[in-house]
């Protein structure tokens, strides 16, 4: 491949930026475009401030009146017409002003969506790439975690440990090192001990990570146990 | 007497002759809007209203009028009655 080098396919912040200032350039020529063709169209229609004087001289024209009396009623019938075009002059104005603020709005409101697009795109990618948890996925069967689409492989017990910590933060339960201790060992949570479901709970944050884990994902609870740190609806288990 | 009567034979033959021609004509001025109705005096050739039109146009537009249409052509007979309407504009231009 000679030449241009070949186009990222991965779409970034400054794509989406480059992208998003040639709709708004776009936009832009667009709507000033149609407003300038409206504004001449209604320029053009607008009527001749003449053809009030030319409506009177056709009925001068076409009947017989010949008397002064009747010629000077005539032209005041004009002049009161000359005086409605003062008014057409006004219309135009407003119609010149009102066509202004239309270009205005418009054009703010395609930066605006614009705007909006980007930053919708900016935050899902903050929310994929970044430290908030958008989707958590337990695969029993992979042994293994995907956070944010991201894979850690892990260890039997320590994918029982999450998977139990899962189904109660679904339940929007709190558990205790015994409760933990308990459900994965299967026996009775009065025989269990709770340093053995805090070994469960702290070789699980080793196996993924740690400090950042126990704050990201698995929380300990002053006094009442650990949670997982996570909103409901992201979690998934196959 | 002959003196007399030759005078009104030389005016018999001369009338014709001269026919007099009048128009009634009907025109404008723009800015603001003027109307008039004028009678004016035509040479005798053109005394059709097409052709008398053709001759009062630039007359009358040298005055800053323009003609919009003429009404009727007549003779000296037409004068009295139209003299009143005219009033400004009789055989001005």
């Amino acid at each position: 491949m000679k030449g241009k080098p070949v186009p990222q396919t991965t779409s970034s912040a400054t794509d989406s930026l480059r992208a998003g200032n040639r709709v708004v350039a776009f936009g832009i020529a667009a709507i000033v475009l149609i407003l300038l063709a409206a504004a001449v169209f209604l320029f053009v229609n607008l009527p001749d401030a003449n053809a009030f004087n030319a409506k009177v001289t056709q009925i001068f024209v076409d009947n017989d009146l010949r008397s002064n009396a009747e010629l000077r009623l005539l032209e005041i019938l004009a002049q009161s017409g000359t005086s409605f075009s003062e008014v057409l002059q006004s219309y135009r104005v407003v119609i010149f002003v009102l066509l202004i603020f239309a270009t205005a709005l418009l054009l703010a409101a395609l930066v605006f969506l614009v705007t909006i697009v980007a930053l919708n795109r900016r935050i899902s990618a903050i929310q994929r790439s970044g430290i908030q948890v958008a989707s958590l996925l337990i695969s029993r069967e992979g042994r293994a975690v995907y956070i944010n689409d991201m894979e850690f492989a892990l260890t039997e017990a320590a994918l029982e440990t999450l998977s139990v910590l899962a189904e109660a933060r679904m339940d929007d339960e709190v558990l205790t090192g015994a409760q933990i201790e308990a459900v994965v060992s299967g026996r009775n949570e009065v025989d269990c001990d709770e340093a053995a479901g805090a070994t469960r709970i702290k070789r699980l944050r080793d196996t993924l990570g740690n400090q950042l884990v126990s704050e990201l994902l698995v929380k300990t609870i002053a006094r009442r146990g650990y949670m997982l740190a996570v909103g409901k609806d992201v979690i998934r288990m196959v | 007497m002959a003196r007399i009567l030759v005078f009104i034979l030389a005016a018999l033959v001369a009338v014709p002759a001269q026919a007099e021609c009048y128009v009634d004509y009907k025109a404008k001025q723009d800015n603001p809007l003027r109307l008039a109705y004028g009678v004016a005096q035509v040479s005798d050739g053109n005394c059709d209203p097409g052709s008398a039109a053709n001759e009062l146009a630039p007359r009358l537009a040298a005055a800053g009028w323009a003609l919009l249409s003429v009404m009727s052509t007549f003779g000296p007979e037409g004068l009295g009655e139209r003299e009143a309407s005219a009033a400004d504009h009789f055989l001005r231009y």
